[in-house]
């Protein structure tokens, strides 16, 4: 009675009061509960309406065929609109409140760096696809486990491709002052180290910039040969659009975050050729098409806009998360999950290469694919 | 039934208050907001916590704003310092965190000597701006000088030990906050009705007319920004701990925008409405979230991610509305409510 | 020398842009002596409508821009009506309040009604690249310039010679005088919004034009204010100036010092200028008296 009156008191009945859990959180007899938080308002939406995309159409696939073991899944995701304090407060939610049985997700890089002393806390097992940056398997944590690659690893392999490809030339590199263009950075150092490259140009960039024109004169005047754009996405369309206007044609290598389909529009002509790295499929791949097909007799009209590749990194890893409570049985637990998705060997998903956590592995270290822009079709070609 | 104040003395006209029952039902709320950590959950304890540290930023900006009238869009600014100084104090240099909340409140004070230094010619909107230009030096100040500050890596915080008292669980940081906010609430009232507090107000009223009665108006300025940059400084490094991971990219200058919302929305110039206001825009994405998923819930749709973008419409929706109907905020409506209820069934 | 012009084309390009938002800032503040919060999300809107008008209508560079700057005026009279005119008499912080929530309104309506991709506004015009000796420019970022200028000109004739342009003064003046020499304020206040939201949309368009259309294009609005504020709040013109000073500024701190410069180069001049001159640069000085 006092409980309630207290809650009531202070949020007008709208939260509910702790209950002591009973069995494993998130499982009744008939369905199994999925937590997430995403940016699902402003600019930032791009990747969070994505992820919950590719996790509905997992959700929807599994589901059609009759759930994990008999229950249902439910999927429920919290908007943090790209606010870390409002990632935490739904994280409380999902966990607390809608009591999850374990989690996706979640939010940007920062925000799942942020997330972790919660999630270790908690110690609710937790599949990560939207940034994967090192903090978050170094040291490996118990119950979270990241699908993906590290950028540094991506940006080695890019520009050790580039290197060999184009020997002896001179490069340059812009990136964002925040710990994405960091990890970016300290990639490409290490090959500068290994490969001893001729390094003429690097920069930084205020978030949210939207004028390159000083930037990239300054790439031109060092003479750039070969280009590492290290904008997400509207910065990489400025960067290049600039370059052309400037009557420059370096070689031109962009990461994955930034690697949908609608920046080849955005680009024009000079896109054509731009290498890219991932190890997401791309969406011209037989795999990619086969995705898409999937997507399409699952998914409305409206919402087939939102597919780019964060809805295949989030269907691959909520695949590998179901799978791994498959495995469990009738009554799945935190701890079976935990070490279920531990042993997950080769998992195929078709929408990356196979998945692989093991013991003391939390990081599944996908693997790469160097791709190419191909305009004539607005599609990223794999490099053979 | 009370029909009326007279008020017969200074002591009495500067008196926190001259009613018991307002003591009486001080005291209960403390209570309660010393209780409730025990009983609500994780979620809800967020949002208490929450408002407790929004509430002491937004005292911060009520001493500068409300009190002595100087605009400031760069509250942030103080917050992302206080945090950094608590956060290199305590993960860096792993000194105690007394240490750690000195520094968060002292390092903002001395930055804000540098940022009151034009309100001494510049006023309104002039000064705003310079504000807002401090708040973005600072934070590519904090990007650049890497060595102290890991740069865009950020810092990782953890809950501090105080006197042998772990904070690391919920309730025992949301008693922390609320210590903080307590003792910031306190310092803010009690400033308000010493000299220095009328001295404030006189120069936000007309600055001329204050020089000209004797305030110092340098002084007074900078100890303004001063005080603020303290408090501010304070809930940041909380917000830091809070977050338990300190980056610029953890304190976006909308913050500045938010914590004008608050006293605005709350009722400029007053202490309550700086409480009122807080618990308002904190509590008020929540409440559109709610309405939001009573509402498309029933239309069950599992595939509508776009319809999200409803919640924030409806925020500033809100936002206009209650500005529209009660202009003086929300300390307005409650001495309207105040004088309904003492002249009821009168309407004066 | 190639290197300095190319900066300063660019810098002066991508300012008269800022100067375009900043003169609407201006025109708001100097006939009701508000700060529109909503600029920049104003600029946003007519170039996302601009961009609906050319994928659905016609690519038609006169068909696109006049149903554009239909749209700005239609904007700029709705809100003007709807939101700030109940205002009127309201103490300025509440007023001001108010068009911050606009400002969240319009910015989320944008990912609402479009969605969150950048887009391109083609018109088959602007987005070819000019070659003048080393130099490249866009078209659009020629035409941004000579437009900033023309309507500078316009402004300025608009204010001293036309009937309206005066009563606007005279409002911005004294409102309570201006209102019993017959002007009406709400018509004036009317006028000034559309006016604002139109040349706000005009930047947008170009914007569009020479970069991409993308959901957080709001944030031109906050370059444009402080440009505002170097020019003088209450100076129309001046804060067109104001915008090409700070395009200027930042391109080439960004060009000569260092790409982490730039950003901060702008606000650093802003500190600056305004320790010399606390009213902006062709601010009025306020008359104080007790």
């Amino acid at each position: 009675m006092r409980r309630s009156r207290l809650a009531s008191l202070l949020l007008a009945g709208t939260l509910l009061t702790c209950e002591p859990a009973v069995a494993e959180p998130g499982l009744t007899d008939t369905e199994i509960l999925i937590g997430d938080v995403e940016p699902l308002t402003g600019p930032p939406a791009l990747l969070g309406v994505g992820h919950t995309i590719g996790v509905k159409i997992a959700v929807a696939e599994i589901n059609a065929a009759g759930g994990i073991n008999g229950r249902k899944i439910r999927y429920v995701f919290e908007d943090d609109g790209y606010v870390t304090a409002r990632t935490l407060q739904g994280l409380k939610k999902v966990i607390d409140v809608d009591k999850a049985f374990a989690l996706l997700g979640l939010s940007g890089s920062g925000q799942s760096v942020a997330a972790l002393p919660e999630l270790e806390e908690a110690g609710i097992p937790t599949v990560i696809s939207v940034g994967p940056v090192k903090p978050l398997w170094e040291p490996p944590r118990k119950n979270v486990f990241v699908v993906g690659q590290a950028y540094e690893e991506g940006i080695r392999q890019l520009v050790s491709y580039l290197a060999d490809k184009n020997p002896g030339r001179k490069w340059g590199l812009v990136t964002q002052n925040d710990d994405y263009g960091i990890a970016v950075l300290d990639g490409f150092e290490a090959v500068v180290k290994a490969k001893n490259l001729n390094v003429v140009y690097e920069g930084s960039y205020k978030k949210g910039q939207q004028d390159f024109s000083s930037d990239i004169l300054r790439v031109k005047d060092a003479g750039v040969e070969v280009f590492l754009a290290g904008g997400i996405i509207s910065e990489n369309v400025a960067m290049v659009k600039e370059l052309e206007k400037l009557g420059v044609k370096p070689v031109i290598g962009i990461f994955w975050p930034g690697r949908i389909e609608p920046v080849i529009r955005l680009m024009g002509p000079p896109s054509d050729g731009i290498y890219a790295v991932d190890y997401v499929e791309p969406q011209a791949s037989a795999a990619g098409q086969a995705f898409l097909e999937k997507a399409k007799a699952i998914l409305p009209e409206a919402e087939l806009k939102g597919v780019n590749r964060y809805t295949f990194a989030a269907y691959a890893a909520a695949r590998t998360l179901f799978a791994a409570i498959g495995r469990c049985g009738k009554q799945p637990t935190w701890a079976c999950t935990i070490s279920e998705l531990e042993n997950t060997k080769d998992f195929a998903t078709g929408t990356m290469a196979p998945i692989s956590f093991g013991p003391g592995v939390r990081f599944s270290s996908q693997q790469l694919k160097i791709m190419r822009i191909d305009f004539a079709t607005t599609s990223f070609k794999p490099v053979d | 039934m009370r029909s009326g104040t007279y008020k017969e003395t200074y002591a009495q006209l500067v008196a926190l208050t001259d009613s018991r029952l307002v003591w009486f039902w001080s005291a209960v709320l403390l209570a309660v907001l010393f209780v409730a950590p025990y009983y609500l959950n994780a979620y809800a304890l967020s949002f208490l916590t929450l408002i407790l540290i929004t509430a002491m930023g937004a005292l911060g900006l009520n001493i500068l704003t409300g009190f002595t009238g100087l605009i400031s869009l760069g509250q942030v600014g103080f917050l992302v310092t206080g945090a950094y100084a608590y956060a290199i104090a305590v993960s860096k240099f792993g000194w105690s965190p007394f240490a750690g909340f000195l520094l968060a409140a002292l390092v903002p004070a001395v930055a804000s000597l540098i940022v009151g230094a034009p309100s001494l010619r510049l006023k309104g909107l002039y000064l705003a701006i310079t504000t807002m230009a401090f708040s973005f030096i600072i934070n590519s100040v904090i990007l650049e000088a890497r060595s102290l500050t890991n740069g865009a890596r950020g810092i990782r915080v953890r809950h501090p030990d105080l006197l042998g008292v772990g904070t690391a669980g919920d309730v025992a940081f949301s008693h922390l906050c609320l210590v903080f906010a307590l003792a910031a609430l306190f310092a803010t009232l009690n400033l308000r009705r010493s000299r220095v507090g009328r001295a404030f107000v006189a120069i936000r009223d007309n600055d001329i007319a204050a020089r000209a009665m004797g305030i110092n108006l340098q002084s007074y300025k900078l100890l303004a920004f001063a005080t603020s940059a303290t408090m501010t400084g304070l809930a940041g490094a909380l917000y830091g701990i809070y977050l338990s991971f300190v980056s610029v990219e953890g304190f976006p200058f909308l913050l500045s925008i938010e914590a004008l919302a608050i006293l605005i929305v709350g009722g400029l110039g007053s202490t309550l409405g700086a409480i009122l206001g807080t618990v308002f825009i904190v509590l008020l994405p929540e409440a559109t979230r709610l309405v939001f998923s009573a509402v498309s819930g029933g239309a069950g749709g599992l595939f509508t991610t776009g319809g999200q973008e409803l919640k924030s419409i409806l925020y500033g929706l809100v936002i206009i509305l209650f500005l529209r109907f009660q202009p003086r905020g929300l300390v307005g409506a409650w001495h309207d409510l105040k004088r309904a209820w003492v002249n009821w069934p009168l309407r004066y | 020398m190639d290197y300095f012009l190319q900066l300063a084309v660019s810098g002066i390009a991508i300012g008269a842009v800022y100067g375009l938002l900043a003169m609407g800032f201006a025109a708001i503040y100097k006939s009701t002596g508000l700060v529109n919060f909503a600029q920049g999300e104003i600029t946003m809107i007519v170039a996302y409508i601009a961009w609906t008008i050319a994928t659905t209508v016609s690519g038609n560079v006169v068909v696109v821009s006049a149903g554009a700057i239909a749209a700005a005026v239609v904007l700029g009279l709705a809100i003007e009506r709807i939101v700030m005119r109940p205002m009127l008499g309201e103490p300025v912080f509440s007023t001001v309040m108010v068009t911050i929530g606009l400002a969240v309104i319009l910015r989320s309506s944008i990912t609402f009604i479009w969605d969150a991709y950048p887009h391109a506004l083609d018109l088959g015009t602007g987005r070819g690249i000019i070659r003048i000796g080393g130099l490249g420019v866009r078209g659009a970022q020629i035409a941004v310039v000579g437009t900033l200028l023309l309507l500078l000109a316009g402004f300025w004739l608009f204010f001293r010679y036309s009937k309206f342009g005066v009563a606007m003064r005279a409002v911005a003046a004294d409102d309570r005088t201006a209102l019993l020499m017959g002007i009406s304020a709400s018509r004036i206040h009317a006028i000034a919004w559309a006016a604002s939201s139109v040349v706000a949309g005009i930047a947008g368009i170009f914007f569009a034009i020479s970069y991409d259309l993308s959901p957080d294009m709001y944030q031109l609005g906050l370059k444009a204010f402080p440009a505002t504020i170097l020019g003088g709040l209450d100076s129309v013109l001046g804060s067109g100036f104001g915008g090409i000073l700070i395009g200027l500024t930042e391109n080439l701190a960004g060009g000569y010092l260092g790409s982490g410069v730039k950003d901060v180069a702008g606000f650093v001049m802003i500190v600056v200028v305004l320790m010399i001159r606390p009213f902006g640069l062709f601010g009025e000085r306020d008359i104080e008296r007790v």
